[in-house]
C-alpha cells in the first residue's frame, strides 16, 4: 500500500507542475490554454526524443524539452499576435493542441504512431537500487514541484508579475502605461511552455512508455480542475488542486474494497459521476477556488472587492 | 466563510493523504488470509467498454469454479480485483501499480487494448509479475519480456493472413483499404496489400486514418470514389460507424469487409447504423473453436446459448485457468517461479484436459497435463504469443450476423 500511495504521489507531483504551468498561463497571465494536452504531449516526446534519438542523457533532455516547448508555445503567442483576447486565444490553443497531437499519432518515421514509444530511460537510475528508485523519483519530482512553486512565487512578486496581472486585468491599460504587450504575453506563454516541457518529461520519465492516448483531451480538464479547485493566481492552492483531483480518481478505486457489493462495471460509471458531482459541489460552494492570489488574500472570504 | 490559512492547507492534504492509507485498515478481514490475488483490468467505459462486463463476468466465474473445487496451493483461493482500465494507457499503468503493489498480485490478466498492453508492460517486467494481455499488436510480445508477458490472442500479423487468403477466395481483382492510425491495425493492414499484390490483385488505395473524428467524408471518399470491388476498412466501432453513415449517404457501392469489433461489437453497429446500411458488410473476428468441447463447457459456466459466440471472455478464462495450473505446477504463487511453467502445462506434452478442476487434479497428482482453453488450444510460443486461435467470418443479413466459417491462419 505504502509504494502505491508513493507512485501516486509522483503522478500528483507532475501533474501538480502541469497545473502550475496552466495556473501560471491561465491564472496569472490570463491566457486560456486549451492546446494544454498537445503541449504536454510535445514536452513529453521532446524529452523521449532527445533521449532515444539524440542520446542526451535525462538532465539534457529534460532542458530540452523545456526548450521546445517554450519555444512553440512563444511562436503560438506571436502567431496569434492581437487575437490574444481570451476567447480568441483559447480557439488558436485548442487548434495546436490538436495539431501536435496528430502529428505524435501519425509520423511513424519519429514518433512511431500509435504504437508508442517504449524504453525510455529515468534519472538517476544507475545509482539507485530499484527498490528503492520510487523514493528517490518521488524526491526528485517533490523537489521539481518545490522549485516550480519557489520561482512562480518570486515571479509573482517581481515588477514581471505586476505586468503580467496588469495584461491580465486590462492589456489597454497595461499598453497605456508604456508596457510592452506582446512582448510579455510571448514571455508568459514561453514560461508556461517551459513548465509544461518539465512536467511532459516527468510524465515520460515516470511511465516509461508514451503514446498519443495518454494526452487526450481529459488532460486538459483535470488541468483546469486542479487550478480551479485551488484558486486562480494562487499556486500553492494548485497543489492542493492536483492532489485533490488524483485522491478523487485513484481514491475512490478503493470504494470497492469498502463496499464489496458494488460491480465493478457500476464502479466504473460511480467514480465519473463523484468526480463530477465533486466538481459541481466546489463550484457552488468555493468558486474561487481554496486559496487566492497573493495581492487577494485580505480579501479570501470571498466578499465584495474593495476598490482601492 | 472561513479563511483559509496555510495551517488548513496543511491540515487538509494531511487528511487526504491519510484516507488511503486507512483504507487496508477498513477492509482487514479479506486482506489477511492466504488468498492467492489477481489483477484484473478491463475496459468498462472508452471505445472497449462493450467487453468489459462479460470478461468480468467469466474472470468471477473462472475463479469461483477454482475455489469451489478447493482452491490451489492447498486450499488457497483465488481473488479477484476487477478494474476499469478505460480504455487508456496511462489509467492501465497506474491500476498495474495498484494491482502489484496494494493487492500483492502476482498474475495480471484481461489488458484488452495495446496501449494498456504496452504501458503496463515494463512495470510487470520490472516487477517479475506475469502480464496476460487480450491484444494483437506484434509489439507486446517483442523484445526482451524474459518470460513475463504472455498474449492470449491471435498476432495482428497474422489476422491479416486469414483475411488476405479470404479475399483472395472471395475473387476481388481490386481493393481500397483503410485502416485506424493505431497499434494492431497497421501490422493487419501491412501484410493485407503484401499478400493481395503477391497474389495479384490490384489495391487501387491504402488510407490511415485518425480516431475521433466528427467525420470521415474525405476518407470515405478518396477510397471509394476510385470504385474499388471491395472496400477493407480496419477499425473500431466508433469510426467505422461514421465511416458506413458516409458511405451509406455518398450512395457507394463497393462491398466493405471490417473486423467484428468494429461491424459487430456485441450488436451495436447495428444499433449506430440501422440494418439498410449494414447489408452485406463481411467482417473477420478472431474466435473461440466453438466446436471445441473447452468451449462448450465455457457456455455452460456462462449460463449462455449453445449458439452464444463470445469473442473475449473465454480468453480470461483461460488466463485464470493458466495461472492457477501454472502455479499449482510450480508449487508457488510467485510469478518468477510459475512463469516457467505456463508452457508446460499449456502446450503439453500431457493428456489433453478442458475442465479446469479436472486439470488441476491431474497437476496435485504429478501428471502431465495439455490444458485446452475455451478461447483456444492455450499454445504458446516461448516469447509468449498464443498459437491455435482461428478467425470467424461473418456477414451481415437482414439486420442479422449470419456466420460464414472458421479459419486459422
Amino acid at each position: 500500500m505504502i509504494s502505491f500511495i508513493i507512485l501516486m504521489s509522483i503522478v500528483i507531483c507532475f501533474s501538480a507542475v502541469l497545473a502550475l504551468a496552466l495556473n501560471f498561463q491561465w491564472g496569472s497571465g490570463g491566457m486560456v490554454n486549451f492546446g494544454l494536452a498537445g503541449f504536454y504531449a510535445l514536452g513529453a516526446y521532446a524529452c523521449a526524443l532527445l533521449m532515444l534519438k539524440g542520446g542526451f542523457n535525462t538532465f539534457f533532455a529534460t532542458l530540452g524539452a523545456m526548450a521546445i516547448v517554450a519555444v512553440a508555445c512563444g511562436l503560438v503567442a506571436i502567431v496569434t499576435l492581437r487575437v490574444t483576447e481570451e476567447d480568441y486565444f483559447a480557439i488558436v490553443t485548442l487548434g495546436v493542441g490538436e495539431m501536435l497531437r496528430l502529428v505524435a499519432l501519425n509520423e511513424d518515421w519519429l514518433t512511431k504512431g500509435a504504437l508508442g514509444l517504449s524504453g525510455i530511460e529515468r534519472p538517476f537510475n544507475d545509482w539507485v537500487a530499484p527498490t528503492s528508485y520510487s523514493y528517490v523519483m518521488l524526491g526528485f519530482c517533490a523537489l521539481m514541484v518545490a522549485a516550480t512553486v519557489w520561482f512562480l512565487n518570486k515571479l509573482a512578486r517581481s515588477p514581471f508579475g505586476r505586468v503580467v496581472r496588469a495584461v491580465r486585468e486590462d492589456d489597454v491599460v497595461a499598453a497605456t502605461l508604456g508596457k510592452h504587450v506582446l512582448w510579455a504575453r510571448i514571455r508568459i506563454f514561453a514560461i508556461g511552455g517551459a513548465l509544461i516541457g518539465l512536467a511532459g518529461s516527468l510524465h515520460a520519465f515516470y511511465y516509461q512508455y508514451i503514446d498519443p492516448t495518454q494526452f487526450s483531451n481529459i488532460v486538459i480538464a483535470y488541468a483546469f480542475m486542479a487550478v480551479i479547485a485551488g484558486g486562480r493566481g494562487a499556486y500553492l492552492g494548485t497543489i492542493l488542486g492536483a492532489s485533490i483531483v488524483m485522491v478523487l480518481l485513484e481514491g475512490s478505486r478503493f470504494a470497492k474494497d469498502l463496499i464489496p457489493s458494488l460491480s465493478s462495471d457500476q464502479l466504473a460509471a460511480i467514480r465519473i459521476i463523484i468526480i463530477g458531482v465533486g466538481l459541481i459541489a466546489l463550484l457552488i460552494y468555493r468558486p474561487q477556488g481554496f486559496l487566492r492570489e497573493y495581492r487577494l488574500q485580505a480579501n479570501l472570504s470571498g466578499s465584495k472587492q474593495q476598490s482601492p | 466563510m472561513k479563511k483559509f490559512t496555510r495551517r488548513d492547507v496543511l491540515r487538509t492534504l494531511g487528511a487526504a493523504a491519510a484516507t488511503p492509507l486507512s483504507a487496508p485498515f477498513l477492509n482487514l478481514a479479506h486482506a489477511q488470509g492466504a488468498n492467492i490475488p489477481i489483477g484484473v483490468a478491463l475496459p468498462m467505459t472508452g471505445n472497449a467498454g462493450a467487453y468489459g462486463p462479460d470478461m468480468g463476468e467469466a474472470a468471477r466465474r473462472t475463479a469461483d469454479l477454482i475455489n469451489k473445487a478447493g482452491g490451489i496451493l492447498g486450499g488457497r483461493k483465488l481473488e479477484l480485483f476487477i478494474e476499469d482500465s478505460e480504455s487508456s494507457a496511462s489509467v492501465a499503468a497506474n491500476l498495474t501499480q495498484k494491482f502489484i503493489n496494494v493487492h500483492k498480485a502476482q498474475s495480471l490478466v484481461g489488458y484488452w487494448g495495446t496501449p494498456e498492453g504496452m504501458s503496463s508492460r515494463p512495470i510487470a517486467i520490472q516487477n517479475k509479475v506475469v502480464l496476460m494481455v487480450s491484444s494483437a499488436a506484434n509489439a507486446i510480445t517483442e523484445g526482451d519480456t524474459q518470460g513475463y508477458i504472455w498474449r492470449f490472442q491471435m498476432r495482428a500479423t497474422d489476422w491479416g493472413i486469414v483475411i488476405s487468403r479470404a479475399a483472395e477466395r472471395l475473387g476481388f481483382k481490386s481493393v481500397g483499404v483503410m485502416g485506424l492510425q493505431n497499434a494492431f491495425v497497421l501490422p493487419i493492414m501491412k501484410v493485407f496489400e503484401e499478400r493481395m499484390q503477391a497474389a495479384g490483385r490490384k489495391v487501387v488505395d491504402s488510407l490511415v486514418y485518425n480516431p475521433e473524428q466528427p467525420s470521415y467524408r474525405a476518407e470515405v471518399q478518396r477510397v471509394f470514389g476510385k470504385k474499388p470491388e471491395a472496400v477493407f476498412c480496419f477499425g473500431l466501432l466508433p469510426d467505422f460507424v461514421s465511416i458506413m453513415r458516409e458511405v451509406y449517404r455518398g450512395g457507394f457501392d463497393s462491398k466493405v469487409v471490417s473486423l467484428s469489433i468494429a461491424a459487430d461489437a456485441e450488436g451495436k453497429f447495428i444499433q449506430g447504423v440501422g440494418a439498410q446500411a449494414a447489408e452485406g458488410i463481411r467482417h473477420f473476428q478472431p474466435m473461440p473453436d466453438v466446436a471445441a468441447p473447452g468451449y462448450k463447457r465455457f457456455l455452460k459456466l456462462m449460463g449462455a446459448p449453445a449458439d452464444r459466440i463470445f469473442l473475449f471472455p473465454p480468453n480470461t478464462h483461460d488466463q485464470i485457468a493458466i495461472t492457477a495450473l501454472a502455479m499449482e505446477k510450480a508449487k508457488s504463487p510467485m510469478a518468477a517461479d510459475w512463469s516457467k511453467q505456463i508452457m508446460a502445462v499449456g502446450n503439453g506434452p500431457g493428456e489433453q484436459v478442458d475442465d479446469i478442476v479436472e486439470a488441476l487434479k491431474m497437476v496435485r497428482a504429478g501428471k502431465n497435463v495439455n490444458f485446452q482453453g475455451a478461447g483456444s488450444t492455450c499454445d504458446f510460443t516461448a516469447s509468449g504469443d498464443q498459437l491455435g486461435r482461428g478467425m470467424g467470418q461473418w456477414v451481415i443479413q437482414g439486420g442479422k450476423q449470419v456466420f460464414v466459417e472458421y479459419a486459422k491462419p
